[in-house]
Parts: structure tokens; C-alpha cells; sequence
């Protein structure tokens, strides 16, 4: 791996940040942490062992006063300042593609307030999800926010991205949670929105999911719940998606809410959630789940095509996995039931379910050994109303089924619709190990080969997605990654998001090349 | 050199001048034009939809009559969603609603009485409980109009996580940075409402039990408080076809625990429905305010854990003037009558106030 080097630029940077009493580096490992997140774009830089878009330094302020400090040097000498949590994000939304300054909040961490009386907490942007969660738990208290990424991501993040996590069924998603929050503008203002009563254009949604491009967040005040003491776990099995949508309507449309509701599809439901290993399986199909073969593995995605044939031809059966919680959890989960059995299902019992919670982080993971083996893998969020999630769900599958390998399931419910994850699992190029082998232009070579096909599956998926009139993004945010189709999913919109970038970020200093075309 | 009343009847619009300049735009692509034209000459912009009290124009401005823009093109049920323009009254999309087993839900009477647009943009923003003692905008998705006449569109999707909520321009901003032109509106289902009683000490424990139910994340969907001589009746109403026997009987473990008594005398919806006696204001408050508010009879719906709309009145008839003060006093915002309303914290309260005005500039909008 070359690491970058320190610039110019940088070491001017650093010692202004330092003549403000700000932690600062331009040491190379620094800026390489600091220069991606976790999407697949990401990843296979790092497989390529290159870091195209390092900041020139990065500074860890500690306090407001000091996040607004270094906004107010970077507006005064036009420098980009990206802020950074944890980099657990999927869309690019932490890289920063003009350099500049890498604002590193982690030492926006200290210990939160905490009033599960009010149902209150006050807690700073650099908080590790996990570790917030852990705090939470010792009094008593829960957040109800569990996304895939929350051991690798901060509330910060949470909060620029509209982040949602696998409860947002009971507990909404971030932007139901927040109260207010405090930020901190393009010209170095520091902004605190009211928990309350208040007047005009709601300030803290505005701020909210605006993805460090209108402000950095610098602290919130979030809603909180005593901490569930029962839990009620079922899996249902149903003859076919269709059914298993009608379920998950009725259940919400009843006015139950789950914890966990996610409908997977139907190979989703012999994959992922482990309950139909009794289904067999076309080895290709196990290969993906599995990442093992390697050769075989990089074979079979040459032609998905044929994987989602394979696939087609096993049962057509979906799950649905139900967590209900609280003191009533057994009452409505009962409910639930009954609405289920209602549209076709079968109750497969409890331990399925159980298995799925206990490993529903895991999928995280997963990716990792796919991609070694030469693979990309992509997680693609889109939502929309019930009467359309079929329609979207098959065009997207039919719009990348030629370039890569497709399993999805729906979750996020809402009286109103659902979210649908789709996981995209095509052909990138060299395995790790050939990559750690090549010279550095054939690296370079399969790194663009790679990129060129991962995009051109994303490009068709978000195509579809925008075709079928879902939103492009239900939790993930938009980053680099789809802001290129962000004139679709806003239309005329998107005038709008410029008069508050131009407003919020009169220098444009904030997070360049992300949200906006 | 064409008038303004030229350029509004160029952009399609019905004009009658009676107190000031009045346009009735047929089509949402007329009040695309005619938004451009006053924006265009920088007038005071007013805006009124069916059902709306009666607004005359600001000095030397327009006022934009939505009363045409009243169709209501799509409505399913099933999903529970309805395409519905600014300026159809609440009551018709109410009744279309029931007609397809769909309702708004309490709403407070203002804005019961009033369009959708007004709602929308409005001091709630279109907010309403759901359920888990949580609120949230009935607005899935706003087509707004902007400064220049072009329509901007969010996608209808239960959440998005495609940048800022683009929609909170419009929602509770009064037609100052976008015009509401159209919506689509999340429907509940319609169910029976399933309501009890219970009598309390005072008007403060009974708030206190109604705040612990909303803690306890089993919100009524409504809530009526009423002072006798000897103590004050609290009455509750859950809705939700599965939900609600399950909600009344936690929350009645829960008021029994805080040693409120069941009142044994049928209670009926009608009861818990119908409007106050008196004088009474429109406010929006937290649990902490409202409980300091010494009110006589108080209706509260859009409960959400941290505090509810509600309609309050005084005992010994006091004039809505003198609840509107103790209502402030309480720190609780006043919502209605329009005449008492209070413009509530700006953006210059927030430390937002130049970024406001860069805004303002930006959107090519006006005070």
C-alpha cells in the first residue's frame, strides 16, 4: 500500500490548526484512515492498495467552539472541510474528493445525558453507536436505533445520512428521534434548533440528512424509551412474496408495531435467515453465501444472468421475521399472527427468528471475504408505497439481473410502504491475493475494469429505482454514490437544495462533490 | 406597460378586485405563473384555500384563491394515500377519506375547518400522532411551488434519505420560501374509536396520567379533560383495529397504578369529540406546560411523548384573549384563533437568522 503523502497545503493547514490549540496530523497513516468510508467503491481501492482522494490533514477538534474554529479557517482560505465519524458509511458520503480538511469528531464523545424520566438524550456528534447503546442499556434507557453499521458508525453520521436501523418499524428512523440539534454553518456559526414548540420551516429537519454539505452537527437531542424487558420473536412462512406483503401491510395498517418486520424475498429467505438449509441449494448460489471457491465463485458471476435463473427455479416461499417488545409484546404478537395466518402464513415458531436477531449484524460482514475473492458487493435502499413495492422490486431485479446476482427483502415499515434492500453481487476483477501478486499497473487496470462494472450495475439499478417513482435512498444516504440521479429523485427540487447549500455554505467549503450534481 | 391584473389573467387566473387584487388560479400550472408574477414584482403574497376564513390581500398585494384548486385525483384506500390539491377543504377530503375506509385522524378544529394547503403550511406542518407516541407530518410527499413559478416535487416514500426533507420549506413556512400547490396525504385506516374514563384528583394529575400514557409509548389518539366540583373527568380514546382493546387495557393498568379511578358511567366518543364550551384557544405545548395551565375543560390530540396540541379553555367563561396570556405565560404556543397567534421562535432564535435572509435571497422569496 503507498500511502499518501503529506502536501503543501496540508502542512500549512496543520500549523494554523495548531497555532488554535487544534489536534491536527499530516502524518501519511492519518490521511489514508481519513480518505474512505465503507462503500464498495472504497473497498476496492483499498484492494487496489491506492488512496486516490486523501485530505491534505485532519484535525480532531473537541468542542463546538473548535469545530466552528476550523470552519471559520477553512471559509477564510476557501479550503473543503469533510466532516468524519467513524467512516461506516456506504455512499462515499466521508471521502473527501477535494482534499482539504478531514474533520474528525470522534473526541465529540463525552459522556451523554441521559433523562429516561423526560425520555431525553443529550449526546455529542463523535458518540460510537455501540457504545452509546451500551450507556443507554446501563440506565434502563434504549434509543430503539440499530443499523447494520452501529459498531462502526457515530450519531453524527446517523444524523447527516437519515440513517434508519433494523427497529425503525417501532422506533422510527433518526429523523424521528431527533429533537433538536446544534451545528455548526459554513461560516463558522454555531445554530441550536428548539425541542419544542416552534415556528416556520422545521430548521432541524432541514439540517438533518444534509450530510455535512449545509452544516457539521456537532450535538442532538434525541428521543429515548425504557429499555423493552420482553421480547416476542416469530418467523412466518408464506407461499409467495405477494402474500407475505399483504401480511406486512395488514399488520401495520392494524396499528401493531414490530420491532423487527422484514420480509425477505424468496431467496433471501433460504440465505439469509438460515431456517430452509433443508432447501437445497445449486452450489453457485452457495458459493456467494459462502465466498468460498474462489475460482468457482468469479466463474459463476461471469454469467449471473444464469445465477438468477438458478435461483428462480427454488421454492417461491418468503419469510417474514417478527420482533415484537414491551409488556404486551405476547398480546399483540398473537395479533399479528392472526393477520398473518389471515394472508397465507405458517407459523414456523420462534427459533428461526431468534437465529435471525442473533446474527442480523453479521451481514455486514459477509461482504468482506466476496470481495477478496474478486467480487463487488452493493446494497442498494430504496422505498415507496405499498401498492408499488412489487413493481420496483422487479424492475430493479430485471434492470441488473444480466450483471449481477440479486437477493432483496423489504423492511422500514410504514402505514404507508416499506423499504426494499436489494444486494448486488457481480464480478469486480482480481481476487485479493492476485491483487497483492500484480504489478501496479494491472492493479491500476482492474481497478478501473472493476469500478467500470460495479457502476454500471448501480447506474441500472438506480435507473429502475427512479423509473418505478421510489425515493433512491431510504437510509443510506446519497454521498457520491447517487448524486448523480439526485435531479431525478428531486426534479425542480433540487433548486431548492441549492438555495440552502448557497445559504447554509455561502464558500462552498462544506463537503464539496457530495449531495449536489 | 401590462399590468399586474394583465400579467394574472395572462397566467390563466380568474381576477376580481374587491378589497385589493384577488387570483384564482384553475390549475396548478397557473399558480405556478401566477406565484412568478408577484414574486417577479416583489408584492406581499397571500395565500387561501377552500374553507379558509376570509383573508383580504395585503396592502398593495395579491391574494392567491385556492378555492379551485380543490380536486382530489387519487385516493387508495389500501395504502392509505390521497392525492389531494392545496385548496380542497379538510371536511371534503375527510368525507372522500371515510368513503374509501380512510380518515385524517383528530386534527384540531382550525384546521379541521380550513384547506390543506393552510394545514400544510400552516403552524402544525400537517402534524399528527401515530402511533408509539410519536408525531409526524401527514404530508408524504408536497409539490410546492417556487418563486419562479416552477413546481418542485418530493417523492411519495414513507422516509427518504436523499438530502434535507426539502419538504420542510414549505410545511409550516406560510407560503414565504414556497406555495403549497398539492399534495399527497397519509390516510389512517378507520376504525371505531374505543374510549373510558377515569376521574382524577385535579386538572394537573390528569395531565400528569395522559403524559405518563404517552411515556409509556400508549398514547391515546385523543383526550378530554373536564372539571366537575369535585374533580376533574379524563376521558380517553384509542383507535387502531388491533391495537386499541390492547393500548386501553395497558394504559388502564397503567392510570390504576397512578391511582386513578375507573369511571363506571358509559363514556362515549361523542363526549371526548365534541367541542369546548366557552371561549376557547388552540395551542401547542409540552407535557410540562400544559400541566401548569390551569384550564377548565381542554381537549388534547397529536399526543406524542413530549408534549400535545391541544384546545384549552378558562373556567368562569375568561375571554380567549385571557387564555391565549396563560397559555403564554405557561410558555405554550398559541395556534388559534388566528388573531391570537403567536409567530412563535424564528430562525433568528436558533442563531439561523443570516442564514435565513441568504435563503430568502436564494429562493428569490419574499417576507
Amino acid at each position: 500500500m503507498k500511502l499518501p503523502q503529506s502536501s503543501a497545503r496540508g502542512k500549512a493547514l496543520a500549523r494554523e490548526l495548531a497555532a488554535l490549540s487544534i489536534a491536527a496530523s499530516v502524518e501519511p497513516a492519518d490521511l489514508w484512515a481519513a480518505s474512505r468510508d465503507s462503500s464498495p467503491r472504497a473497498i476496492l481501492w483499498t484492494k487496489a492498495a491506492v488512496a486516490p482522494h486523501p485530505p491534505d490533514v485532519v484535525a480532531w477538534p473537541s468542542s463546538t467552539a473548535e469545530v466552528a474554529a476550523v470552519v471559520k479557517l477553512a471559509a477564510a482560505t476557501r479550503t473543503p472541510v469533510v466532516p468524519f465519524g467513524e467512516g461506516g458509511g456506504v455512499c462515499g458520503g466521508a471521502v473527501p474528493i477535494q482534499g482539504g480538511i478531514a474533520l474528525d469528531l470522534k473526541r465529540l464523545s463525552g459522556p451523554p445525558s441521559i433523562d429516561l424520566d423526560a425520555r431525553t438524550l443529550d449526546v455529542q456528534a463523535g458518540m460510537n453507536g455501540a457504545r452509546l447503546e451500551d450507556l443507554l442499556a446501563a440506565a434502563g434507557a434504549t434509543l430503539g436505533h440499530f443499523p447494520s453499521g452501529m459498531t462502526s458508525s457515530t450519531v453524527g453520521g446517523w444524523l447527516a445520512a437519515r440513517s434508519a436501523g433494523d427497529r425503525s418499524t417501532r422506533y422510527g428512523t433518526i429523523a424521528d428521534m431527533v429533537l433538536s440539534v446544534e451545528a455548526v454553518d459554513g461560516t463558522g456559526e454555531v445554530l441550536r434548533t428548539l425541542d419544542g414548540p416552534t415556528a416556520g420551516p422545521d430548521l432541524t429537519q432541514l439540517l438533518v440528512g444534509s450530510e455535512g454539505t449545509l452544516g457539521v452537527i456537532t450535538s442532538a437531542r434525541l428521543r429515548i424509551w425504557p429499555r423493552p424487558n420482553r421480547i416476542w420473536p416469530r418467523c412466518v412462512r408464506f407461499p409467495s412474496l405477494q402474500h407475505g406483503l399483504r401480511a406486512l401491510r395488514s399488520i401495520l395498517r392494524a396499528g401493531l408495531r414490530p420491532a423487527v418486520a422484514r420480509l425477505c424475498d424468496p431467496l433471501d429467505s433460504i440465505l439469509s435467515t438460515r431456517t430452509g438449509l433443508r432447501t437445497p441449494v445449486p452450489a453457485p448460489l452457495r458459493w456467494i453465501v459462502e465466498a468460498g471457491r474462489q475460482e468457482a465463485l468469479r466463474v459463476a458471476l461471469k454469467v449471473p444472468f444464469v445465477l438468477n435463473r438458478l435461483a428462480e427455479g427454488l421454492p417461491k416461499s418468503s419469510l417474514l421475521v417478527l420482533a415484537l417488545e414491551g409488556d404486551d409484546c405476547d398480546e399483540e404478537g398473537r395479533a399479528a399472527l392472526g393477520l398473518c395466518r389471515g394472508a397465507g402464513g405458517e407459523d414456523l415458531g420462534a427459533p428461526p427468528a431468534e437465529r435471525f436477531l442473533a446474527n442480523r449484524h453479521r451481514e455486514t460482514f459477509r461482504a468482506a471475504p466476496l470481495f477478496a475473492a474478486g467480487a463487488y458487493v452493493q446494497t442498494l435502499d430504496v422505498a415507496t408505497t405499498w401498492e408499488r413495492v412489487l413493481p420496483l422490486y422487479g424492475a430493479v431485479r430485471s434492470a441488473v439481473e444480466s450483471r449481477a446476482f440479486v437477493l432483496a427483502h423489504f423492511s422500514h415499515a410504514y402505514l404507508e410502504g416499506c423499504a426494499v434492500e436489494l444486494t448486488f453481487v457481480g464480478l469486480a476483477g482480481m481476487s485479493a491475493a492476485e491483487s497483492a501478486q500484480a504489478s501496479i499497473d494491472d492493479r491500476e487496470i482492474d481497478l478501473e475494469l472493476a469500478q467500470g462494472r460495479a457502476d454500471a450495475c448501480w447506474n441500472a439499478a438506480l435507473s429502475a429505482a427512479a423509473g418505478e417513482g421510489a425515493t433512491l435512498g431510504h437510509h443510506l444516504g446519497v454521498g457520491g454514490e447517487k448524486r448523480h440521479f439526485l435531479q431525478r429523485e428531486h426534479g425542480e427540487g433540487l433548486g431548492q437544495l441549492r438555495a440552502l447549500k448557497a445559504a447554509f455554505d455561502p464558500h462552498g467549503i462544506l463537503n464539496p462533490g457530495k449531495l449536489l450534481p | 406597460m401590462t399590468s399586474v391584473r394583465d400579467e394574472l389573467q395572462a397566467a390563466g387566473c380568474a381576477v376580481v378586485e374587491d378589497d385589493g387584487l384577488r387570483a384564482v388560479p384553475p390549475s396548478v400550472a397557473a399558480l405556478g405563473r401566477a406565484v412568478a408574477v408577484v414574486r417577479a414584482r416583489k408584492l406581499a403574497l397571500r395565500v387561501r384555500g377552500g374553507g379558509d376564513a376570509p383573508l383580504p390581500p395585503a396592502a398593495g398585494g395579491v391574494l392567491l384563491d385556492l378555492s379551485s384548486l380543490d380536486r382530489i385525483s387519487s385516493i387508495d384506500g389500501a395504502t392509505g394515500i390521497a392525492r389531494v390539491e392545496a385548496g380542497c377543504s379538510m371536511a371534503a377530503l375527510e368525507q372522500t377519506a371515510r368513503r374509501a375506509g380512510g380518515t385524517l385522524g383528530p386534527l384540531l378544529p382550525s384546521v379541521r375547518a380550513g384547506s390543506v394547503g393552510a394545514w400544510l403550511a400552516g403552524p402544525t406542518r400537517g402534524e399528527r400522532g401515530i402511533p408509539g407516541a410519536r408525531r409526524e407530518t401527514a404530508a408524504l410527499s408536497v409539490a410546492a411551488v417556487l418563486a419562479d413559478g416552477r413546481i418542485a416535487e418530493s417523492r411519495a416514500a414513507p422516509r427518504s434519505a436523499t438530502g434535507p426533507d426539502l419538504d420542510h420549506l414549505a410545511l409550516g413556512g406560510s407560503g414565504r420560501l414556497a406555495v403549497v400547490a398539492a399534495a399527497w396525504v397519509r390516510l389512517f385506516p378507520a376504525s371505531p374509536a374505543l374510549v373510558s374514563s377515569w376521574r382524577c384528583e385535579d386538572g394537573r394529575a390528569a395531565i400528569r396520567a395522559v403524559e405518563r400514557l404517552c411515556l409509556d409509548r400508549v398514547a391515546p389518539v385523543r383526550a378530554r379533560l373536564s372539571t366537575t366540583a369535585t374533580d376533574v373527568r379524563l376521558g380517553l380514546a384509542w383507535e387502531g383495529l388491533e391495537s386499541a382493546p390492547l393500548e386501553r387495557d395497558r394504559a388502564a393498568r397503567i392510570l390504576e397504578r397512578l391511582g386513578l379511578a375507573l369511571d363506571p358511567a358509559t363514556t362515549t366518543s361523542q363526549w371526548v369529540r365534541e367541542a369546548l364550551p366557552g371561549h376557547a384557544v388552540e395551542i401547542d405545548a409540552r407535557w410540562s406546560d400544559l400541566a401548569k395551565l390551569p384550564t377548565a375543560e381542554a381537549q388534547l390530540i397529536g399526543l406524542h411523548a413530549g408534549g400535545s396540541f391541544a384546545v384549552i379553555a378558562l373556567a368562569e367563561g375568561a375571554s380567549a384573549d385571557v387564555c391565549a396570556g396563560r397559555a403564554r405565560a405557561a410558555n405554550a404556543r398559541v395556534i388559534a384563533p388566528r388573531r391570537l397567534r403567536d409567530a412563535g421562535p424564528g430562525w433568528d432564535a436558533l442563531g439561523a437568522g443570516a442564514a435565513w435572509q441568504r435563503l430568502v435571497a436564494a429562493l428569490g422569496a419574499g417576507e
